[in-house]
């Protein structure tokens, strides 16, 4: 069957009502997560995961991912009118953006943010439909060896080169592989680490840790170290672009799209460094480049929010082709996968071929839902922001509750919480990044089990990694991900003491 | 120079703490069969690694905490020292849920994790004694009541409309 007639029967199976419903359910919820602050998407998904004991997986995965989606489009209406960035994605947004609410032009800044995110949204889905069944065409051929170097890569990329240092990076990493160790072992069926507790054998689950790490330890870190009123909010001007702002916002989504997808696409994880990409490019094409940093530049907020969704949507490629997360949510997301017994790579695409399309159609339509949801509504989710600090953050641990107890029904999974939460507030106050954690913790598992299949493959030698053309490629991509940055830090600082020298 | 949260003591903490978990792991993979079939290496082949990783962090990060503090830390937010009463609240409220949640049912347990952690937050933000609390036993049963009135419907969606199984005080499924 042709690309466009599975799309249609995706499109036929995501528009039946319930879908619908669970589409714009999630892309409020979502558009709610994203607004609020101390919530994003990750924790968001993972507290709703016990969903996927009951409700069927096309629809959840619908669901999860009009939440996934909505907090994108929420997350730039806080960033710009309270400067408080709920993701690293945002950051941008928030810092140009709140420079336009500051002198006047807040609508226009959540105007463009919203259009801007729906073109780059609905561009990368399109290339998301198109690459994606390439993709996994190609990624049938891939055997264990180039599995586990790709899994390798997605390490190194969200332990060493992403954060500012890899010594910690390393460190959340390798606790994250350390949780992903309980359990039974995938090949010999060993129990690793379980100190003889039943329930330990199926492991930790991703809920309690996701749960714990993002949002207790949130609340915890707000009662200890936040205390204070909120930051004055600016108010909210008409929703409206003007012509000139259209005509300067336009090309900067199509920039911001095309520097966004490609981050998307690769396991280098998080949308920081397309934004920022995004933000340099379009203060250097700025014929004007005064209102950058001052009054805040539309072009600002147009390029790296398009960046920012289109990176965001383009993850869905690795992990729905390869089974490689390349962002906490992604991560999240292939452990609901998980849940259904379904393990996300290129078979998906013709084991589950329903439930596939029916996603990628909900994404187009999740857009749509989006913009109505953002513009003509946004004065609507203003509103959520005058909700008390307090009863915010006691609010987020009944759903952590939910989210942990509905999953297993262990209320002792309920003291594991509270002592992640811990956990997680020492990582954030020493600055140990998260994300490696839950990356590590879901794919350390699927790595042994693809180093495992290669090592038997190859009689048990080693060179297995490196006979194959693909696999040795990979390896040196790795290997050039961990030195080039590190070369090129040493040739940068030298060439500038050597320019010093000359100078004095 | 000590830096805000980049006391050398908790850092060094931090890096025992990871010395211990390392030890743990290696401890256990020592008892793991290495029997591997065809594949060369056996379940006790990625224990070794973590753990052996975990040591050498471990080690590096007692080292750069001995020497200076942490390499390239982000200021973290907020106040330089924690407000350790309203922490206090919200662990109570937290592990009280934990406690009594199979006993007084979803609904309650969470109320009063709710209200606990409210009256922490709110102290937080009033540490430093702008405005002193008054009638905080109305305050508290007012909490008491939003917090039920958020649990509530989030118990009664996931009871009835999604039959997940969540513990009541009653086997009504309502309260």
């Amino acid at each position: 069957m042709d690309l466009w007639s599975q799309l249609l029967l995706g499109f036929a199976t995501a528009a039946t009502p319930i879908n619908l419903v669970w589409c714009f359910v999630g892309c409020a919820v979502g558009t709610a997560v994203g607004v609020l602050p101390g919530i994003g998407p990750a924790v968001a998904v993972a507290m709703l995961l016990p969903i996927t004991t009951k409700v069927d997986a096309t629809a959840s995965m619908i669901f999860f991912a009009g939440i996934y989606y909505g907090a994108m489009y929420g997350g730039s209406t806080t960033s710009i009118l309270l400067n408080t960035p709920g993701e690293t994605g945002s950051m941008i947004t928030a810092m140009e953006g709140n420079k336009m609410a500051k002198s006047g032009r807040a609508g226009a800044a959540l105007a463009t943010a919203a259009v801007g995110s729906f073109v780059a949204g609905t561009i990368a889905t399109v290339l998301v439909t198109l690459f994606a069944p390439l993709l996994a065409n190609f990624a049938v051929k891939l055997g264990p060896p180039e599995y586990f170097m790709l899994m390798v890569l997605a390490f190194t990329t969200v332990s060493a080169v992403l954060g500012r240092s890899t010594l910690r990076g390393m460190v959340a990493l390798f606790v994250g592989l350390a949780v992903g160790l309980i359990g039974m072992d995938q090949i010999s069926g060993q129990a690793r680490f379980t100190a003889g507790v039943p329930e330990l054998l199926d492991g930790i689950e991703i809920v309690l840790v996701a749960v714990g790490l993002f949002a207790v330890a949130e609340a915890l870190y707000a009662v200890l170290y936040e205390g204070g009123p909120l930051q004055t909010q600016h108010t909210l001007s008409r929703v409206h672009m003007s012509k000139l702002d259209w005509r300067r916002s336009w090309p900067a989504w199509l920039r911001g799209t095309a520097i966004g997808f490609p981050f998307g696409t690769i396991p280098a994880g998080g949308s920081e460094i397309p934004t920022f990409l995004s933000y340099a490019t379009e203060k250097k094409v700025a014929k004007d480049k005064s209102e950058f940093g001052t009054s805040g530049a539309i072009e600002g907020v147009a390029g790296p929010e398009a960046a920012n969704n289109a990176a965001t949507t383009a993850t869905l490629i690795p992990l729905l082709t390869l089974g490689i997360p390349t962002s906490n949510t992604a991560a999240i997301l292939l452990g609901a996968f998980q849940n259904y017994g379904i393990q996300p790579g290129p078979q998906l695409f013709t084991t589950s071929a329903d439930l596939v399309w029916a996603l990628i159609a909900s994404l187009y339509i999740g857009n749509v839902m989006l913009l109505i949801l953002n513009l003509p509504m946004v004065g609507l989710w203003v509103k959520l922001l005058k909700i008390p600090k307090p009863y915010l953050y006691a609010g987020i641990l009944i759903f952590a509750t939910v989210g942990v107890y509905g999953m297993r029904q262990s209320a002792f999974d309920l003291v594991l919480l509270y002592v992640i939460g811990l956990i997680g507030v020492v990582m954030r106050r020493y600055d140990f990044p998260t994300a490696p954690v839950v990356v590590g913790m879901i794919l350390g598992p699927l790595a042994e089990a693809q180093m495992r299949n290669a090592l038997s493959m190859g009689e048990g030698s080693w060179l297995v990694f490196v006979e194959r053309p693909m696999s040795a490629t990979l390896l040196a991509v790795v290997m050039a991900v961990l030195v080039l940055p590190r070369v090129m830090r040493r040739f940068s600082a030298s060439s500038s003491t050597a320019k010093r020298r000359k100078a004095s | 120079m000590i830096r805000r949260g980049g006391a050398p003591g908790p850092q060094t903490l931090i890096g025992i703490g990871l010395l211990a978990v390392a030890g743990v792991i290696i401890a256990g993979a020592v008892g793991f069969p290495s029997s591997s079939g065809y594949s060369g290496v056996g379940p006790n082949f990625l224990p070794w690694v973590v753990g052996c990783a975990l040591l050498v962090c471990g080690l590096l990060v007692v080292w750069q905490a001995r020497t200076g503090g942490y390499r390239h830390m982000e200021e973290p937010s907020g106040s330089d020292h924690g407000y350790w009463p309203g922490f206090g609240w919200m662990s109570a409220g937290l592990l009280a849920n934990a406690a009594l949640i199979t006993t007084i049912g979803f609904i309650l347990s969470c109320s009063l994790c709710f209200a606990l952690a409210v009256r922490g937050l709110r102290h937080a933000d009033r540490h430093g004694g702008v405005v002193p609390l008054r009638g905080e036993l109305a305050q508290t049963v007012r909490d008491v009541l939003i917090g039920m009135a958020i649990a509530a419907p989030v118990y009664w969606m996931f009871t009835k409309l999604l039959a997940i199984n969540l513990p009541g005080l009653t086997n009504t499924g309502w309260i």
